[in-house]
């Protein structure tokens, strides 16, 4: 009980530091030269933790959420910029028409079970990404669409990366929010004795293919509005970020902050990020290296990070820092008596 | 007969490709009372329980629950109508802690769904205490009180089936069927489990077991059915089965004679 106390006060203490942390990274005296990276950690935050309420906590694999991200940033593109729709309206088009279809297309695909979904979401991802690619009339095709409005809100035009900082990370933690709620609740036990034994799931009164086509639907929706927010910051939309291997990054991030754990979104998040967008790229310059050699670096690295996790670490970056943590914590305790 | 029925079988039938299971089952079972299912392997047993549970849909034949056809009511629907069972080979949540594998057993004696709970609105903290309450009743009545908190694969096999009898417990049930719930159990802790099974009865839930142990059936059942190969070829009290010629010679060659 003490132990439990403890640890609480801990995970305020952390809690709070991470939040002051957040809100001072953008600011010019503090570490505004990451604010670009950090809109894009929040951005993928909400697509990684709808994977992990999916796969960590339910049981089943999805290597389409990218689909799902993309459709949001579509829509919001299309309907923001072509049609000239309100962006706040078309981001809940968005997310409406991306829950919508991933409620209709979940009745066949939870028929599937283990590789067989694996599959199945595979396929769905990869048709959707060529279906970006070729209604060229709609998506601007290969090429993108560019000039896309900003989000706005009263006087206030998310129109710099500082405000548009600030937006984004309200959505994410607020997802986070909603993911850790669902978790400790009714609804996330009937999802974890899913994922813990189907047959015993049913047995006790757990509708299982309703429950898994919920959770599909949650996860479609969390990608859609990041996809959204995606297309507000960048202002232009093409095909590329949702192709397959989008959607396998998504798996490597909730596998490195653990599949099983909302908070670990982030830092398995950040830490593809960070990896891919500030370490990789910097080989250009040390070694002889040309950016398509570091593409192919890229794909070499997610999947020996995907077995390492795996191996060493699977429950996770941020399970295993913070029993490492507390591990060292009572290490230097002065009594040494928490049990 | 005074006593009410709570589930009665008709020309119940279930064959698995050509191999037939269960055929022409007629069976009573009086509400209130600790009834088992006995046989040697292979006798249909286990099928006739994921019968009732809903696992399995009877290929011939109806089962009534409480005098309405259960049909092809799937099992979560059966849990919400007050039938819960235990597995032979346990089927805890690992991935959740004792006590929450209790609460889960809840559900269907609660109501809240996604969006309350994603906002944690009122009505999710109301039911929540509720359930955590009830479950924490339910555990310490299996005498797992202390172990809330614990995995539940880190307990011991006695306890675990201990376990899986209060988490069904949790979800209110009329029929509790309980599978082998005496295999890989010591002596020492069957008596309990005879106890537990007996208090069950006394909250007024009729209990069905599944049993190899004689021993503990004989000892706790009021009315025990004896299947061989998919028929029902006696049913009876304990004594009047320890009696039975057919009952012996399905025995004979398959385990010891009953005693």
């Amino acid at each position: 009980m003490t132990l439990d106390r403890v640890r609480r006060r801990w995970t305020w203490l952390a809690s709070a530091l991470m939040l002051a942390l957040l809100a001072l990274i953008p600011f010019d005296w503090f570490l505004s030269q990451y604010t670009g990276l950090m809109i894009f950690i929040g951005i993928y935050t909400m697509v990684t933790v709808g994977l992990c309420l999916l796969m960590g906590y339910t049981g089943q694999v999805s290597l389409g959420q990218a689909a799902f991200f993309g459709i949001g940033a579509y829509f919001s593109a299309i309907l923001s910029k072509t049609y000239g729709i309100n962006p706040w309206l078309a981001m809940a088009i968005g997310a409406f028409a991306t829950g919508s279809f991933a409620y209709l297309i979940a009745f066949p695909i939870f028929r599937l079970r283990g590789n067989y979904l694996a599959m199945a979401t595979l396929g769905l991802g990869i048709i959707i990404f060529i279906l970006f690619r070729q209604l060229g009339q709609y998506t601007g095709g290969p090429e993108g669409m560019a000039g896309i409005p900003f989000l706005s809100m009263g006087g206030l035009t998310f129109d710099t990366p500082f405000k548009r900082y600030f937006l984004v990370w309200a959505f994410c933690l607020a997802t986070l929010l909603i993911a850790q709620n669902i978790v400790g609740s009714r609804t996330g036990r009937a999802l974890r004795a899913i994922h813990g034994s189907e047959s015993a799931a049913e047995s006790l009164g757990i509708n299982i293919s309703l429950y898994k086509v919920k959770i599909f639907v949650l996860s479609a929706v969390f990608a859609s509005l990041a996809g959204s927010l995606f297309v507000h910051h960048l202002r232009y939309v093409s095909p590329q970020p949702f192709d397959f291997l989008a959607s396998v990054l998504i798996v490597v991030m909730a596998v490195t902050g653990g599949l099983a754990s909302i908070w670990g979104a982030i830092f398995g998040t950040a830490t593809i990020r960070i990896l891919g967008d500030e370490l990789l790229p910097r080989l250009e310059n040390l070694a002889t290296l040309k950016a398509w050699h570091i593409d192919y670096l890229n794909i070499i690295i997610y999947g020996l990070l995907l077995i390492l996790m795996m191996i060493f670490m699977p429950q996770g970056l941020f399970v295993s820092l913070r029993d490492a943590f507390h591990r060292w914590r009572l290490k230097f305790s002065p009594k040494g008596a928490n049990p | 007969m005074s006593e009410e029925t709570i589930l009665e079988a008709k020309r119940l039938g279930r064959s698995f490709g050509g191999i037939v299971a269960l055929e022409n089952l007629d069976l009573t079972l009086a509400e209130g009372k600790i009834s088992a299912i006995i046989g040697p392997n292979g006798a249909g047993k286990t099928t006739l329980f994921n019968l009732i549970a809903g696992v399995y849909m009877p290929s011939s034949g109806e089962i009534h629950f409480e005098g309405k056809p259960l049909g092809n009511a799937p099992p979560h629907k059966r849990a919400a109508l007050g039938i819960a069972r235990t597995f032979q080979n346990v089927l805890l949540f690992d991935n959740l802690t004792v006590l929450e594998n209790v609460m889960a057993g809840q559900h269907p004696r609660s109501r809240y769904g996604f969006f309350e709970a994603a906002l944690r609105l009122p009505k999710a903290h109301r039911e929540e205490e509720t359930i955590s309450l009830k479950a924490r009743r339910y555990l310490n009545l299996v005498g797992l009180g202390m172990y809330a908190d614990h995995n539940p694969l880190s307990l011991p096999l006695g306890q675990q089936k201990l376990l899986t009898i209060a988490r069904a417990l949790a979800t209110e049930p009329k029929l509790l069927l309980l599978d082998e719930p005496g295999a890989g159990l010591n002596a020492l802790e069957k008596e309990g489990l005879s106890e537990l099974i007996r208090r069950i009865r006394d909250m007024g839930i009729t209990v069905i077991l599944v049993e190899h142990d004689m021993d503990l059936v004989m000892g706790i059942a009021e009315w025990v059915v004896v299947l061989d190969s998919g028929q029902k070829i006696a049913e009876g009290t304990a004594s009047q089965i320890q009696r039975d010629k057919r009952v012996i010679a399905a025995y004979l060659g398959e385990e010891e004679a009953i005693e």
